[in-house]
């Protein structure tokens, strides 16, 4: 039971309300949460769930908009913030990206979208398909669309046929030239490495993503090589829960366009593609550090955009680095970026330097934990393959495409 | 230049403000109004997006409303909407002009393309003014029947939105029932689930005023109704799955089969990418089986993994949301996550709030096979940039330490971070070392050793010191030091703490400035008490740790420690003159050191008795929060409640609580009592349970011919209005009561309870009448009468002269399906209820019983949980030297509530 949506830019101002029941919620809440920010130093440090004189507040952030909802009533927390995530969602791909003059500019069509998402507090469909039957995308988008989709159909302002039909994420009369799917599996690795160089934690989530542009009412069924190493699994609405019970296998009707067909977690891997060295040795005031990277099982294709990002305790004053490869960056707030690329075949990669401390410390107490980022293409470094992907109800000339991705999720090294 | 805008909300400066430009807009509206040539709808897009933008920052353009209206003439879809947009906003600021738009929002509700009649009818309904209702009521009734979903679907809502604008029209009409025909029939499920988030809201707040309401609201939950939308919920959307859900887990199902078909059916969904659906499933599965020990374990199993994949998928914000819930049944069931301990490790990047709900997950599932892990873990964040967090690993590795056996290797550890000359690291260590010492005091050889070696000049947080100090005292005789480094403490008597009073007055106004942010109307006179409060705890203990220290060295080692004691003496004396700080006068302090000198003045070996008795280890530290509130919480799960860690009813107002829950709800019943932050949780339980009599009381009131409209909504205190709410229910509980004074005293009594000002909440218990000579045997009153605002009187005024939790026999639990059940029971036995509520498992009731002869009364509280069979119970008497015969006749009558 929500009560009212405010979207307010990065400087904290109002630029869309949104009443959605009788009890009116004044703006000054908006000027209350800000404050609220603004005394935690960061948008990032505040609770997405908080508790003001008058109203809890959910609040979400995304590139720089916080979306701020108001209710009074004791409701599930999780329902408002997945709820705000949606129209997050929603919006950015409305508008094609989200930022405050995309949001200015087109106010009347987010207006509109909320009047369809969510009435008297209570959320109504927030899938991007039926929305888009409603509320025609802002003119540039929707000519684009038409353009890449190929899809001339204009976009009418007539009901959407699906709210009636039984597969409510699939708009009706989809047609396309060229029939295409492309199935994505993309894998984020989390990690966790101690000050021994052990490793403590590591994690894969993946994610599969569909791309599905095909004409009618598809029926796809995907299975995997080796569905067991799957820890556990979510799965879009469309999934049909029977078949994955008895076989692993995911049979659907894909929603038309960009998709998540479902998420997974890998638990409890056992190597990891880099390794990262550092040392930190303190002597009089001065800390030397030297960080060696490097390939420790090589994941058969090539790992590029290497990261190592890495905060200087506060008490350091100064530092001094270099790199023998690629390009070390400090920031201003201490942040110590070195960005790597490839590993070359000739050498491996260093950074060393020293850092002058705070007068009067002897030796760091507080140490920097380094975070790796890397992305392999052509790899899901969990294991999972898909075996094969049928479909049914489908014009004989179609296009399939399959890819893998993995990058660094939360990779951490601790020193 | 134009004057400034006649804003009603702030605006911000960057605005096109004013008047001129919002005139210049009257008029162009006004030009295209007649105006039919072709392209006329862009330039009139042009102008309501400019007019949409102006409302959108603060301007006020209501002026142009009639303009607006006379536009709207149009079949442009966007432009419709964009003037309901408007409409809706000033309709209700401009009743008059509202009047206005029915004309075209009713001619809309008739248009032929189902779009514009949803849309108009949503406006039509959402205008919000009392004196428009009449022409609501056509609208809605064919929006109900129209064959096209869509407008059904808003029509349903539209239904709610009268109910709240005028309640009576809306039942006249009968829409409730066409709503429960629609609810059962249609084919499309969002026009199902708008029809039961409605009903359950509109016959929620009906049920209180009439029978039948109170009955379809049973209904709703009855097996037909429940089990008809559950095997429709995979056509639902996933939100409208999150309101059915809900409804399912208040369901009470009627035998273990129907839990079983309940669960299968609702397996998969734990499976659904929407978190919020999946934490919906959850709530009904943990509630399902909380009868059933085994399958209950089963549940915790099966939704480990949903919960932790929710945790590490999706946005910082959703992750938080879920681990919160997480953390919740992690407290409540520490070893089924014993083995996933990896995933409550700490990120990094993630925000502190975060880490510390991970700290204490970690804390929590610490057990044998995994305690090195995790302590080696928590070690490493002692060395993080965030000191809180540091701090906070700290104290986590001191819990796991208290809570295990083998404390060997975490002894290592925490004597490692005394040597990490981090101040805040070895304070918090500190700290530790002591309540471990007090726990395992055969570790104190190793521990002292490092303890000794650590200059006091690096020990400034007064909780470490105090600790330091503490172990200087008590283990004198092992320190080589200890009266060294107690008197040179003594010598800096003054001088170190007025550093530390400076420190801590400051920390003390920034407390304050931030309570007083929250809560403008707490008196000044509570700050200024919190403050003082404030500075005189963290103040005095270290001298206070200080005085006894220096006493107990003293009866180890006596030629040494002779003269810091006088000088700590001394100066304990004159504390009292020397008035502190802002008239702080350490009270204590002065109180504690004079009687350590008389003392030491009457007999030596009585004082070193009652200073240094020889001491038992502590086996378990008190816990910080009572399981009642744990259970509360967890009845509460998928809720704001378990984000905040507290129950319901200490942070909502009973006005703004959930249009869903039902009033005879155990946590419903009682009235929210949010009071000052100072009052400890225990209080608030108390407040609590005296508004669950309050409550009573005045239902009763309104049954009765003085029917007063605002019993319902029993006073709500919200702190930040205390004062206001207080004075204005107590005049009107007052009103509502002229015939009991006693009622209004006592409502009086409770409100000053809530402020924090009045008297604690119940006096100490008296002590057991052990001596007492055996008491005739008790008979009681069959025919007993007390007025539940005389028993609210007594049980504040009467301390609890007993108090006993026994096992019930499984026939009574069986038996306990409604709290009437054991009325009529206990009746037979001449014990009244005035007062019950709860829900299975948990039931509370209130008895009282009055002497055969006398008017001599007893008070009872019974708290009986049937799935661990356990009851609770606090007696009151006005004679206690007869309450325990009286618990005898009580323990007996219930021992013999069987099925009948």
């Amino acid at each position: 039971m929500l009560q009212c949506i405010f979207l307010l830019s990065d400087s904290g101002e109002v630029m869309l309300e949104k009443q959605l029941t009788g009890h009116r919620v004044d703006r000054s809440i908006c000027a209350w949460f800000w404050d609220h920010v603004i005394s935690q130093g960061d948008s990032f440090k505040s609770m997405p769930v908080i508790a003001s004189p008058t109203h809890y507040l959910f609040q979400i952030v995304r590139e720089g908009i916080t979306f701020l909802a108001c209710t009074q009533v004791e409701m599930p927390p999780l329902m408002a913030i997945e709820f705000l995530c949606r129209v997050a969602d929603v919006l950015s791909g409305y508008l094609g990206g989200l930022n405050e003059d995309l949001v200015k500019d087109n106010f009347v069509i987010v207006y509109e979208l909320l009047d369809e998402m969510i009435d008297n507090g209570f959320p109504l469909t927030t899938e991007p398909n039926i929305l888009r039957e409603m509320i025609a995308p802002p003119n540039i988008v929707s000519k684009m669309l038409s353009v890449v989709t190929g899809n001339s159909s204009n976009m009418s302002d007539t009901l959407p046929g699906a709210t009636a039909s039984c597969v409510p994420w699939r708009t009706t009369d989809v047609k396309y030239a060229n029939n295409e799917v492309y199935v994505d599996l993309v894998e984020e690795m989390d990690a966790i490495i101690n000050r021994d160089g052990v490793l403590v934690k590591c994690e894969i989530y993946g994610e599969v993503q569909v791309n599905s542009l095909l004409s009618g009412l598809p029926d796809l069924t995907l299975s995997f090589a080796n569905p067991s190493i799957l820890d556990d699994v979510r799965f879009h609405p469309c999934v049909r829960f029977r078949p994955w019970e008895s076989h692993q296998i995911l049979s659907f009707v894909p929603p038309d366009g960009q998709f998540k067909l479902m998420s997974y977690r890998v638990k409890k891997l056992k190597s990891t593609p880099i390794y990262v060295k550092p040392q930190l040795t303190s002597n009089d005031g001065t800390c030397r550090i030297s960080v060696m990277v490097g390939i420790r099982n090589d994941p058969g294709k090539t790992i590029d955009s290497i990261t190592l990002q890495f905060q200087l305790p506060p008490c350091v004053l100064s530092a001094d680095l270099t790199a023998n490869h690629g390009a070390v960056d400090i920031l201003s707030n201490k942040m110590c970026s070195w960005s790597i690329g490839r590993i070359p075949k000739d050498k491996a990669p260093s950074l060393t330097g020293t850092m002058v401390l705070e007068t009067g410390l002897e030796r760091l107490h507080v140490f920097p934990t380094f975070q790796l980022g890397f992305r392999i293409m052509g790899v899901a470094l969990s294991g999972l393959q898909i075996d094969k992907l049928d479909l049914k109800n489908v014009p004989s000339r179609l296009y399939k495409g399959f890819r893998a991705l993995t990058r660094a999720g939360e990779y951490e090294v601790r020193s | 230049m134009a004057p400034p805008a006649q804003s009603q909300r702030s605006a911000s400066p960057s605005q096109p403000s004013g008047k001129g430009e919002v005139s210049d807009l009257k008029s162009q509206l006004r030009q295209l109004a007649g105006s039919r040539a072709p392209g006329v709808d862009d330039s009139k897009r042009e102008l309501f997006k400019k007019v949409i933008s102006y409302m959108t920052i603060g301007v006020d353009v209501s002026s142009v409303f009639g303009e607006m209206v006379m536009c709207s003439a149009t079949s442009d879809i966007v432009l419709k909407k964009m003037c309901y947009l408007y409409v809706g906003n000033y309709a209700k600021v401009n009743p008059d002009l509202a009047l206005l738009t029915i004309n075209f929002l009713q001619r809309d509700c008739k248009d032929e393309d189902p779009i514009i009649r949803g849309l108009a009818l949503r406006s039509l309904c959402s205008l919000r003014v009392t004196n428009l209702v009449e022409y609501l009521v056509g609208p809605l009734g064919s929006g109900l029947k129209d064959n096209n979903s869509y407008v059904r679907m808003v029509a349903v809502i539209g239904v709610l939105k009268l109910y709240h604008i005028s309640a009576s029209t809306c039942i006249d009409a009968d829409f409730p029932l066409t709503l429960k025909h629609l609810m059962l029939n249609d084919p499309d499920t969002q026009v199902v689930a708008n029809c039961l988030s409605a009903l359950q809201e509109i016959w929620s707040s009906e049920a209180s005023m009439s029978e039948e309401a109170s009955r379809e609201r049973e209904a709703l939950l009855s097996k037909p109704i429940v089990y008809h939308l559950l095997n429709r919920i995979k056509e639902f959307s996933e939100w409208a799955q999150c309101l059915l859900l809900e409804l399912v887990a208040k369901y009470v199902p009627s035998d273990s089969n129907d839990i079983f078909d309940i669960m299968n059916l609702l397996e998969d969904r734990l499976q659904h990418a929407n978190g919020a659906v999946v934490l919906a499933t959850v709530k009904v599965f943990l509630h399902l089986t909380l009868s059933m020990t085994d399958v209950h374990q089963q549940v915790y199993e099966r939704i480990k993994a949903p919960l932790l994949t929710l945790v590490s998928s999706g946005s910082p914000e959703q992750s938080y949301a879920v681990l919160s819930h997480l953390h919740l049944l992690v407290m409540r069931a520490p070893f089924i996550f014993a083995s996933d301990y990896k995933h409550f490790y700490c990120q990094y990047n993630e925000p502190s709030y975060v880490k510390k709900l991970k700290l204490e997950m970690l804390t929590a599932v610490a057990n044998e096979s995994n305690t090195y892990e995790i302590v080696t873990e928590l070690c490493e964040y002692a060395a993080n940039v965030d000191i809180t967090i540091a701090r906070e690993s700290i104290r986590a590795v001191g819990k796991i330490a208290l809570q295990q056996y083998d404390v060997n290797a975490i002894v290592d550890r925490l004597l490692q971070f005394l040597e990490m000359e981090k101040d805040y690291v070895t304070a918090e260590a500190l700290v530790l070392v002591k309540d471990l010492l007090r726990k395992y005091p055969q570790w104190s050889h190793d521990c002292i050793a490092v303890v000794g070696s650590i200059s006091t000049q690096n020990v400034q947080e007064p909780k470490a010191k105090a600790a330091l100090i503490w172990m200087l005292g008590e283990y004198s005789q092992d320190m080589h030091d200890a009266p060294y480094i107690l008197e040179s403490l003594i010598e800096n008597w003054d001088e170190e703490h007025s550093a530390e009073v400076s420190t801590y007055l400051f920390w003390g106004y920034g407390f304050i400035m931030k309570i007083s942010s929250y809560k403008s109307k707490i008196g000044q006179f509570d700050i200024l008490n919190q403050q003082y409060w404030l500075i005189y705890t963290v103040f005095g203990q270290v001298r206070l740790q200080l005085l006894t220290a220096v006493m107990k060295c003293f009866f180890k080692r006596p030629p040494e420690t002779q003269n810091a004691l006088g000088a700590a003496l001394a100066a304990g004396l004159a504390d009292f003159h020397q008035v502190g700080f802002h008239n702080v006068g350490l009270q204590d302090v002065h109180d504690r050191a004079l009687f350590y000198y008389r003392l030491l003045q009457y007999n030596v070996s009585v004082a070193e008795n009652v200073v240094n008795p020889p001491k038992q280890a502590v086996s378990v530290f008190a816990d910080t929060q009572s399981s009642e509130i744990k259970d509360r919480i967890f009845d509460e799960f998928n809720s704001l409640s378990v984000v905040y860690q507290k129950p319901s009813y200490m942070f909502t107002d009973k006005e703004h609580r959930g249009p869903f829950e039902f009033s005879d709800e155990l946590g419903n019943v009682s009235i929210g009592a949010e009071s000052a932050d100072n009052v400890v949780p225990a209080n608030r339980v108390e407040a609590n349970d005296k508004d669950l009599l309050l409550s009573t009381s005045e239902k009763e009131e309104s049954r009765g011919p003085t029917h007063n409209g605002s019993a319902y909504s029993a006073p709500l205190y919200d702190s930040s209005s205390a004062s206001i709410s207080a004075a204005n229910s107590l005049s009107e509980l007052a009103i509502s009561n002229p015939t009991s004074a006693g009622n209004a005293s006592s409502s009086s009594l409770a409100i000053d309870d809530l402020l924090g000002l009045g008297l604690p909440a119940t006096p100490a218990a008296a002590p057991a009448p052990a001596s007492a000579p055996l008491p005739p045997p008790l008979k009681l009153n069959p025919k007993a009468v007390l007025d539940p605002g005389t028993f609210q009187q007594k049980w504040r005024q009467l301390g609890i002269s007993f108090s006993q939790e026994f096992s019930m026999s499984p026939q009574g639990v069986a038996a306990l399906t409604t709290p009437q059940a054991l009325l009529k029971h206990m009746q037979g036995h001449s014990i009244h209820c005035i007062a019950s509520g709860g829900q299975s498992p948990n039931f509370k009731f209130f008895f009282f019983a009055q002497k055969a002869e006398e008017s001599s009364n007893y008070l009872v509280e019974c708290v009986i949980n049937t799935s661990s069979a356990k009851a609770q119970i606090k007696i009151k008497a006005d004679d206690q030297s007869t309450s325990q015969a009286f618990s005898d006749i009580f323990q007996s009558a219930l021992s013999k509530f069987t099925v009948s």
